[in-house]
């Protein structure tokens, strides 16, 4: 007995022809909408590359402030010498 | 004001950074042109797809494809770490994990999304569902360790190490779902799940073009920080290094 029977599905079909058709899961509901799901999904996946760039651009602003200080200690050691 | 000069010591990328706008402008176009022609040009698909939730799959499939693009470049970048150490090789694959996170947070929320319409559950420990959390995984552990042990020699090895191992299991996702079987279809390649639309098929290839972009936008991104703070890291040492020698009377 293949995976894909042990988890209910029909017995004939074996793994490759399984691989072609979307099976659904036996005893599972369908009662979302399928428009608030398309938006949840399109919400999460936006959500995640805008969190993604605002984190690059707060660790660049965070090595600009790191190179201005470098950049004053220099300063201050050329004005020493 | 920055001194100018100091400044010119960190341009990682420089020439090559002045066609960085032009990408990004070639990305938001052609993002632009493809989110018109999910919810505008390609049609519904049929009920047992998931009907209108199948429009997560123009996002859901290219975004596995840049996670398997992005941790391809982990891996070549990792391997090529651990042939000779370079900051610029570290930089590329650390920041091809931390994509291939992204990517893999992007297909394993909209998957499950679309499988609640698709096959009536969020989520079932199908062959290729599992591999995949584990490959992404995999990458989150890579980004972790970067994060919390610090810069060394000895650090920046194991997880060059880590993103090579983390690659290995790439393939053995993608042919799961001929091997094993399961809930997962193989929309692509085997002429099944779908797609009988020329439309369909066009916004998917358009799909694939954009999230190529993106993910060579990310990864640009992001390996240009992570140099810029080795880079960084090591000018300051050298300035800490000069300091006691001025105090000397």
């Amino acid at each position: 007995m293949t995976w894909a029977e042990q988890q209910g599905a029909p017995a004939s079909k074996n793994p490759e022809d399984r691989s072609t058709e979307f099976v659904a899961v036996q005893g599972g509901g369908e009662s979302t909408s399928a428009e608030s799901l398309l938006v949840a999904a399109y919400l999460v996946m936006w959500a995640a590359l805008l969190a993604f760039v605002f984190f690059t651009w707060r660790k660049q602003g965070a090595l600009e402030k790191r190179i201005e200080k470098l950049d004053d200690v220099l300063r201050k050691s050329v004005g020493k010498t | 004001m920055v001194n100018p000069e100091l400044m010119l010591r960190f341009r990682p990328v420089s020439r090559l950074s002045r066609y960085f706008p032009l990408l990004l402008g070639v990305t938001f176009m052609v993002f632009t042109v493809l989110i018109c022609m999910i919810f505008l040009v390609a049609p519904q698909a049929q009920a047992t797809a998931g009907g209108l939730a199948q429009k997560i799959f123009y996002f859901h499939v290219p975004a596995a494809y840049a996670m398997y693009l992005s941790g391809t470049v982990c891996f070549l970048a990792s391997a090529a770490y651990l042939a000779g150490a370079t900051d610029t090789r570290n930089a590329i694959a650390k920041a091809g994990a931390e994509c291939a996170v992204v990517f893999g947070f992007m297909m394993l929320t909209s998957g499950p999304l679309w499988a609640k319409k698709a096959w009536g559950v969020y989520w079932t420990w199908d062959p290729r569902l599992t591999t995949t959390m584990l490959s992404v995984m995999v990458y989150v552990a890579v980004v972790v360790l970067r994060a919390f042990t610090g810069d060394g020699e000895a650090e920046r090895k194991f997880a060059a190490a880590l993103g090579v191992l983390g690659t290995v299991n790439l393939p053995i996702i993608h042919y799961s779902v001929l091997k094993w079987g399961g809930n997962h279809p193989t929309v692509i390649g085997r002429g099944g799940g779908g797609l009988s639309h020329p439309a369909m098929r066009q916004t998917l290839a358009l799909g694939f073009v954009a999230m190529t972009l993106l993910a060579i936008v990310l990864l640009w991104m992001r390996a240009r920080v992570a140099l810029l703070a080795s880079q960084l890291a090591r000018a300051e040492e050298e300035a800490l290094a000069l300091e006691p020698e001025e105090n000397t009377p």
